[in-house]
């Protein structure tokens, strides 16, 4: 069947695409990390993927931002080698704002790198004002920056090269969720007209689904373990994942404890309806209540637009379609067997 | 669906309780033991573990109140409502009568657990109106589940797996509610979860009507 190919396509295509391209430069960090205002300071800030090397230094610019209107610029660059920069800033005596200190951000334009940002890099505390060194902040500094348009992804600090893991990690719930919707649409035609091929079939997505579901804990708990420092944290959505799949646990325990494989059947095709009911707010509710380490936490669990540039839809959205499809096929190879052993054993096809 | 058979049927679960008062009376003494053996436990109870454990003690209160519903009635029995009423009736009927039950127990808990252990309880209507709705949200869940779980052979253990994880939303939602009530943590958009919970409960309480017609059949 083609949708088989296509899946087998798609998924190769995700694994390919999804590991392969490299992440756009980044700034890992910069040293000194913190530094009293009113001071000269000559700061190095490391690269990651960066080829600093590649164009001159007098085209190389690099800011410290306070806020989207106040910066200031590097006054002498140097490029030390491919991944090292190193400048020299004259930091003002007063901040912008009130407060005894700032985080701010560095940012590096490179004329073939393109911009990158490393958000919160240095601490500026503000010092005594006994060494006054004149400087101001600059008005408006940051801009005609160069977006380098390829196939790259974002980089992001913390998730660094793991931001890969979306393609795996988000796309196993997206199939969990199709394949439930599958099985509880089979449940309610099995209701209506009471042929077992439908509680075949529901059965079948839903241990499919269960399937994609511990996929999607496991890919989970291996990104958090990078991410958040261990496997599990007890997460909002980690916990209500858990015992979403109990549900389906307990949905084939129901199913198995009749003798009489319809009353299991319609019992069973009950529950599946009803907790898939509960499954609603415990995936979708209950998380938008707590708080959460997932991205996009407060008020919105879903997947925040921000998270994903051009560059990763791309990918993300064929590795949804391709995980979905391979769930089906699957399923489908799951119903098939069911179908022969039924009729082996002579009940009811 | 008509209310004097509905009336009736409520009438017969009421006689039905008052003629079996031992279940009853067991149910009570459930409650009252499992305070105790909490109190003893923990002594000293703190407010935040005083509000989990008073949750815990009405949810397994309840399903074991609720979980007699269905099986104390023999089949035989359910033939004999069959010819007489029809299925959205008896459902209701259980529903309403288990919301009541619930409700005086979990009343009766609250009194006892608040006089052995103190009474954290700032805010007295929100937290009646917890218990309410908290009535209401496990009578819901659990009847439909008992009457699932009756039908099979290990019916006790069924209906606990079964309904932990159908339940969990609404006891979450009851939990940050009373804590609300406690003063434990402070939302004033509190309504938006009373609201989520009627949600949740109005969808379970229409699926029952739907499917309990199928368990109800044989």
């Amino acid at each position: 069947m083609w949708w088989k190919s296509l899946s087998v396509v798609l998924i190769v295509y995700t694994i390919l695409a999804g590991l392969l391209p490299p992440l756009k430069p980044g700034i890992t960090r910069v040293a000194p990390e913190s530094a009293h205002s009113g001071q000269v300071i000559r700061l190095q800030a490391y690269g990651y993927n960066s080829k600093y090397t590649g164009s001159d230094a007098k085209d190389i610019r690099f800011w410290l931002e306070y806020d989207s209107l106040h910066a200031l610029a590097a006054q002498e660059l140097r490029v030390l080698s491919d991944t090292c920069l190193e400048a020299v800033f004259t930091l003002p005596v007063r901040m912008p704002g009130t407060g005894q200190n700032a985080y701010l951000n560095a940012i590096i334009d490179h004329p073939k790198d393109g911009v990158s940002l490393l958000p919160g890099a240095l601490e500026l505390v503000q010092g005594d004002s006994a060494e006054r060194v004149g400087a101001d902040w600059g008005i408006g500094l940051v801009q005609d920056l160069h977006i380098i348009k390829d196939f790259t992804f974002p980089y992001r600090n913390v998730i660094y090269e793991s931001i890969r893991n979306t393609y795996f990690h988000v796309p196993m719930w997206f199939a969990l969720m199709f394949l439930f919707v599958a099985s509880v649409i089979n449940s309610v035609r099995y209701l209506r007209n009471g042929e077992l091929e439908y509680d075949r079939r529901a059965a079948a997505y839903a241990e499919t689904g269960l399937l994609f579901g511990v996929l999607g804990l496991v890919t989970g708990m291996l990104w958090a373990n990078y991410a958040w420092g261990k496997p599990w944290s007890n997460d909002i959505k980690q916990l209500m994942t858990a015992v979403a799949l109990l549900v389906y646990f307990a949905y084939f325990i129901l199913r198995a404890s009749f003798d009489e494989p319809e009353k299991g059947a319609r019992l069973a095709a009950v529950y599946n309806v009803f907790a898939f009911a509960s499954l609603v707010p415990l995936l979708y509710i209950i998380p938008r209540m707590f708080a959460s380490l997932h991205p996009g936490a407060t008020g919105n669990p879903a997947f925040g637009s921000q998270d994903l540039d051009n560059t990763m839809r791309l990918v993300f959205y064929p590795a949804i379609l391709g995980w979905s499809l391979l769930g089906f096929w699957i399923a489908g190879l799951r119903i098939r067997y069911q179908r022969l052993e039924d009729k082996v054993l002579q009940i009811e096809v | 669906m008509q209310f004097n058979r509905l009336m009736l049927l409520l009438h017969k679960e009421f006689l039905l309780e008052f003629r079996q008062r031992y279940a009853l009376s067991g149910i009570v003494l459930y409650v009252l033991s499992m305070i105790f053996v909490v109190y003893i436990a923990s002594i000293k109870v703190r407010p935040e573990v005083w509000n989990i454990l008073f949750w815990l003690i009405v949810l397994f209160a309840s399903i074991n109140a609720v979980v007699k519903s269905f099986v104390q009635e023999s089949g035989g029995r359910q033939l004999y409502y069959y010819q007489l009423t029809d299925p959205a009736s008896l459902i209701l009927a259980k529903i309403l009568y288990n919301t009541l039950l619930l409700l005086v127990l979990s009343i009766l808990a609250f009194g006892v657990y608040a006089l052995v252990a103190g009474n954290p309880v700032k805010d007295l209507p929100l937290f009646t109106l917890v218990l309410g709705l908290g009535s209401l949200g496990f009578s819901i869940a659990f009847t439909f589940i008992s009457a699932i779980a009756a039908r099979a052979n290990h019916s006790a253990t069924l209906m606990a797996i079964l309904s932990f994880p159908v339940i969990l939303p609404i006891l979450l939602t009851l939990m940050r509610l009373s804590a609300i009530a406690l003063r434990l943590i402070q939302d004033t958009s509190y309504r938006k979860d009373i609201v989520n919970l009627l949600a949740i409960d109005a969808i379970l309480v229409t699926l029952s009507f739907v499917l309990f017609p199928y368990i109800w059949k044989d």
